[in-house]
């Protein structure tokens, strides 16, 4: 029977680029379907109100929301919508998902992550599960990604370095702020090894798009000139240069319809008008971010699949993950200081791009045995001027300031320091309190039940997280910071998120197989970072690039190999 | 890559309103003409001297008057996308100030003296639900400070200069701000 495409990718982000770039490219058919608009560099701007003020790049929270149930303290469960709460829980709703929107701060996850049952044991009242492939299946997918994506930065050598197939960066590093050096010099005075961060962020002019132009506004916000390696700059546009990758944006996923044999055979959306379109392929490749991937499965139940598409053991949506840990930050005051120093800090637009994995793998303080801890990234405060003078506006006891009082307030803050911030990355536990469902009432404009996420969390988290956040004090201290404050906090960021479709051998525990096919469903594949068991101590983002790279050549040997 | 743990859009609740502070309704001022968008010319000029009052005018940086900061209030609460509760609040809030300064001060909010003006505001904030209408007005007065002048405020970028704030490039163009990005 003839379809309309070889393949159908629902999500245009970090999961869904490279599935569809590679398909096109070996010759086969794809359509996206993206629930968003199609933006595109001219319609992106420094413009702090519709960046991150309002609800431009994300849908309204009155038209669609989240409920999210957070611990109420004693044993039960607090639950409130975002549209109640005000927590927008979106990161990026158009085409290139919320890859336009990242910071690009870029780090592989590392062998011992693959495996951290058998590194290091099990965790008390955790789910960990080692993963069904190893770093090495994984490698030759991160250095395509530093190709294909475009990742700029310098090995340089350090106790936690991954082994690499290729020696060095195809980019150079992005340029550097002046208070990199200082940083150097304070950690290395400590004897920690200070590690330039690789960026997904072109520093030179390469695979057809235009270098950073270094505007100081840079994470949160889409990037004007091309260099950001968003999945849309990177793969879509070229993808659709093949002429056989079509992109349908302002289109809703809403259901897959299954088959009596339990294979997807159509899939059912909402276009902009709001009436539902209908298409079929051969392959469907589900990439809308973890928690709305989970929701489009439990949203399509069918004759072999009552509880939604794959979940008949009850494993879609579980075991969620987001990258645990905490931050902290301190002022770098002008007073005082040589003003050579004081011209220094106040640069614009370079990036600090300074990591630390020293306690990447630590002795437990406790026993003794070694432990997974994570990473450590040091950047200045977002330069957003709305949400920084709305930081003044409370005093230490949480009242309102206003009158001149208010006034002095933030033009000291504006005018008188930098404020550098530490932000610490360590794995999310994986629990059985963490996970994703339909909620019961709440329904998005479409009349579709929203995901209701449980956000449970390991104490160990807070552990590791506060054993990394005294490292970044130390090193604030060292560079002479003031007013320095640190927290960590088992409230997730809702923008580092996977899991929730684990993929593993045993279909008992896991919704897909080794090669993120679902058990239960031959057509269906997930590409996000839904597929993740555990997510390492770093961002996800190049993890999951990497991922559906190697699963798209997968499918391509599956359609039949390349053609022509 | 922060938390974006956005508090300022709590709604109000019932609960919150019985905290002691008399209720007027903003629908109780006569409507007047040279009105905004959303403000009638009563509500206007509370709402101008009370931000005026939290963000005031000094010879050598701008206070609310400057930065067009009532305009842009007026026009940022005319968006048919703003959650509902928040235009609601913001006009309770004229309502409950205007209520307060009859019974207390006996003139209109904008015929206090300053001295005055202050305890009324405090007496306000001592309510969750005036607290709460406090706090909105100075996220959208420090809006009106530090957005992009498209937007109604910081007229020929008077708040960043203030502040010394380099805003970045490029800038917005009127056809592709909020409200109007995508819709073409």
């Amino acid at each position: 029977m003839s379809k309309d495409y070889d393949v159908c990718v629902i999500g245009s982000g970090a999961g869904g680029g490279p599935v569809a770039l590679t398909l096109a490219e070996a010759g086969y058919s794809v359509v996206v379907l993206e629930k968003g608009p199609w933006l595109k560099e001219e319609d992106f701007f420094k413009d702090e109100i519709a960046c991150c003020r309002r609800s431009t790049y994300t849908p309204n929270l009155i038209d669609e929301r989240h409920v999210l149930e957070e611990p109420d303290g004693e044993g039960g469960w607090d639950a409130a919508s975002t549209f109640d709460s005000g927590w927008d829980w979106w990161n990026g709703t158009c085409v290139g998902g919320a890859t336009n929107f990242m910071s690009g701060f870029f780090h592989r996850m590392k062998p011992d992550d693959f495996r951290l049952v058998s590194a290091y044991g099990p965790v008390k009242g955790a789910n960990l599960a080692d993963w069904p492939i190893s770093y090495e299946d994984l490698e030759p997918w991160y250095d395509l990604v530093e190709r294909r994506v475009g990742v700029s930065g310098r090995v340089v050598t350090h106790p936690h370095q991954e082994p690499r197939s290729s020696t060095d960066f195809p980019f150079p590093p992005t340029a550097e702020h002046p208070v990199s050096q200082w940083i150097d010099r304070a950690c290395r005075e400590l004897g920690y090894h200070p590690i330039p961060i690789p960026r997904a962020i072109l520093s030179v002019p390469a695979l057809g798009r235009n270098a950073c132009a270094y505007t100081n506004f840079c994470g949160s916000y889409g990037c004007s000139t091309g260099a950001k390696g968003s999945s849309r700059a990177a793969l879509l546009d070229r993808a659709v240069r093949t002429g056989r990758c079509e992109i349908r944006p302002r289109s809703m996923a809403s259901r897959l319809v299954s088959d009596r044999r339990g294979q997807v055979e159509r899939v059912e959306y909402f276009d902009d008008a709001g009436e539902v379109g209908r298409l079929d392929a051969r392959i469907y490749v589900v990439a809308c971010q973890a928690i709305e991937t989970a929701r489009l499965l439990l949203l399509s139940p069918g004759r072999k699949h009552p509880n939604g598409l794959a979940n008949n053991r009850g494993q879609v949506g579980k075991n969620l993950l987001f990258s645990a840990g905490g931050s902290g930050g301190g002022d770098l005051a002008y007073v005082g200081r040589p003003p050579e120093q004081i011209a220094q800090l106040k640069v614009r637009g370079l990036f600090v791009n300074r990591a630390l994995q020293d306690w990447y793998v630590h002795p437990d303080p406790n026993t003794g045995a070694p432990r997974k801890g994570g990473t450590i990234e040091l950047l200045f405060r977002h330069a957003n001027a709305i949400s920084r003078a709305l930081a003044q506006k409370r005093d230490e006891n949480g009242e309102l300031i206003w009158g001149k009082p208010l006034k002095d307030r933030i033009k000291a803050y504006f005018t008188q320091g930098r404020h550098l911030r530490f932000e610490t990355f360590c794995d999310w536990t994986p629990v059985d309190d963490c996970f994703v469902r339909l909620d019961p009432r709440e329904k998005d404009k479409w009349g579709l039940p929203v995901a209701r996420v449980r956000l449970g969390y390991h104490p160990r988290d807070l552990d590791v997280g506060r054993f990394l956040a005294r490292k970044g004090v130390k090193v604030l201290e060292r560079l002479g910071a003031e007013n320095i404050s640190w927290g960590v906090s088992g409230a997730p960021p809702q923008n580092l998120v996977a899991g929730g479709c684990r993929f593993g051998s045993d279909p008992e525990t896991s919704v897909l197989g080794p090669d993120c096919r679902a058990h239960e469903v031959e057509n269906l594949y997930v590409t996000d970072g839904s597929f993740m068991p555990t997510g390492g101590s770093v961002p996800y983002t190049w993890t999951i690039y990497a991922n559906a790279f190697r699963v798209a050549q997968g499918l391509v040997e599956e359609l039949g190999g390349k053609r022509g | 890559m922060s938390m974006k743990r956005r508090a300022f859009l709590k709604r109000t609740s019932a609960a919150a309103l019985a905290a002691g502070v008399p209720l007027g309704r903003a629908e109780d001022v006569a409507p007047k003409a040279q009105a905004g968008d959303t403000f009638d010319s009563d509500q206007w000029a509370l709402i101008a001297a009370v931000q005026d009052h939290l963000l005031p005018s000094e010879p050598d940086a701008p206070g609310a008057r400057e930065i067009n900061a009532t305009a842009y209030l007026d026009r940022t609460l005319a968006d048919p996308k703003l959650d509902p509760e928040t235009r609601e609040l913001i006009r309770n809030g004229i309502g409950w100030l205007n209520e307060i300064a009859r019974e207390q001060a006996q003139a209109p909010f904008p015929e206090v003296e300053p001295g005055a003006r202050e305890d009324l505001l405090r007496y306000i904030a001592a309510s969750s639900a005036g607290e709460r209408w406090l706090s909105n007005l100075i996220t959208y007065t420090l809006e009106a400070l530090l957005a992009d002048p498209l937007y109604g405020g910081n007229p020929g970028g008077i708040g960043w200069r203030w502040l010394e704030h380099d805003p970045g490039r490029p800038r917005p163009t009127p056809d592709k701000v909020y409200g109007r990005l995508g819709r073409t």
